[in-house]
């Protein structure tokens, strides 16, 4: 006889050892006590995915002001900070920051000729369509087209990574092999969407991912020219 | 005691869980946001009682859930049992209609249990503790946690189980 203390406590994981394997046991050679401790199981599954809507939505706006201010970045300076500052929290404001920004980047750029802008491979997202392109052929003395570039750099690892804006996002893209992928997108405040931020200054979360990443000093325009004409190497 | 300042960034990461556990609490959206913004006051204001090394999380849950006795305690029972249903439009445009229909028909289901009942499901279904730090955390003895949960579950059962 199982209790029901006990068969909750073997559904939680509480149970180790021998007491778990007696109460699986009981379960397989009981099918009223199977169906049970089932209904239980998916009562709990729903519970769980119906409250992680709540953690999954964005933090409504009246509740942002207890984050961090957003600093305002020195590129040298957060580069020499990066270990310190940056290290721990940032990954997960860039992959908020990138999720949020694919669903603005597919609404905002899918009408424009070329396709999608972005595709995932592997786990990655990389730069398709028109933003492929664009971080492919644009140079930043000359823009032209949906896609315009700030910044070309080498990371720590040595591969080429160039800053761009978009209607209503801006972010960086690395080369990985033959493609660009994207390491961080962050959306344009709201009010800014549809117009280019060069004016305004990068957004200070791209600024600091810049920041972390590039070696070295930018390229200027002769070496982000050289760099293009070898294919990104 | 220094308290690193990686601190307002690991609390702020936080802010989406400490809702989720706010909603499983509370009976509208808006209790709940208004739950999440005193917490995470207090947790500020509390940083120097932080252990560094020791779980921010429950650290946080259990500032939280006490905010919500104190709450609790302090509020008439006609105000606790309010329709949850029409409040939960606060959610936010961007949620589907059919899963904050299904956020506010659970809400509804965890603010019909006791108290003592629904702290205990929030804090084990829903928030993934163990049996033993919520027992910790709630100053109570495990066996006391576990006969809560047993009640809670087959309550919760019967109200939302098809």
């Amino acid at each position: 006889m199982v209790t029901d203390e006990t068969l909750f406590a073997w559904l939680d994981g509480e149970l180790h050892g021998d007491e778990a394997a007696k109460v699986s046991a009981e379960i397989a050679a009981d099918p009223a006590l199977a169906a049970k401790a089932e209904q239980h199981r998916a009562m709990q599954q729903r519970l769980k995915s119906v409250f992680d809507t709540v953690s999954n939505a964005p933090v409504p706006e009246r509740l942002s002001a207890l984050r961090p201010e957003p600093e305002v970045i020195d590129l040298a300076q957060a580069r020499g900070a990066r270990s310190r500052r940056w290290s721990r929290g940032f990954p997960q404001w860039t992959a908020i920051a990138a999720t949020l920004a694919v669903g603005i980047l597919v609404g905002t750029m899918v009408p424009h000729r070329g396709g999608a802008p972005v595709t995932v491979a592997g786990g990655k997202v990389y730069a398709a369509g028109a933003l492929d392109r664009g971080l492919t052929t644009q140079l930043a003395s000359a823009p032209s087209g949906h896609v315009r570039i700030g910044l070309t750099f080498r990371d720590q690892a040595g591969e080429i990574c160039r800053t761009f804006t978009a209607p209503a996002m801006s972010g960086l893209g690395c080369r990985d092999g033959d493609r660009w992928q994207l390491r961080g997108m962050f959306a344009a405040p709201e009010g800014q969407a549809g117009s280019y931020r060069m004016a305004a200054g990068m957004d200070p979360n791209l600024a600091a991912m810049v920041g972390s990443e590039m070696a070295g000093e930018p390229l200027d325009a002769a070496g982000e020219k050289a760099t293009r004409d070898k294919g990104w190497r | 005691m220094t308290v690193p300042s990686s601190f307002d960034k690991d609390l702020a990461a936080l802010l989406p869980r400490l809702r989720r556990f706010a909603h499983a609490l509370s009976h509208s959206p808006a209790d709940a946001d208004d739950l999440t913004q005193a917490t995470a006051e207090r947790a500020l204001r509390s940083k120097a009682q932080w252990q560094p090394g020791t779980s921010l999380d429950s650290w946080a849950c259990r500032i939280m859930r006490n905010l919500w006795i104190d709450t609790v305690r302090s509020r008439s029972r006609r105000e606790r049992v309010e329709a949850p249903a029409e409040e939960a439009e606060r959610i936010g445009e961007d949620t589907a209609m059919d899963a904050k229909l299904e956020l506010a028909r659970m809400m509804a289901a965890m603010s019909r249990l006791p108290d003592e009942q629904r702290e205990v499901v929030a804090l084990i279904l829903v928030e993934g503790f163990g049996y033993r730090e919520t027992a910790d955390m709630l100053g109570v003895p495990i066996g006391t946690v576990s006969s809560r949960l047993v009640r809670g579950r087959v309550a919760l059962l019967q109200m939302v189980g098809e």
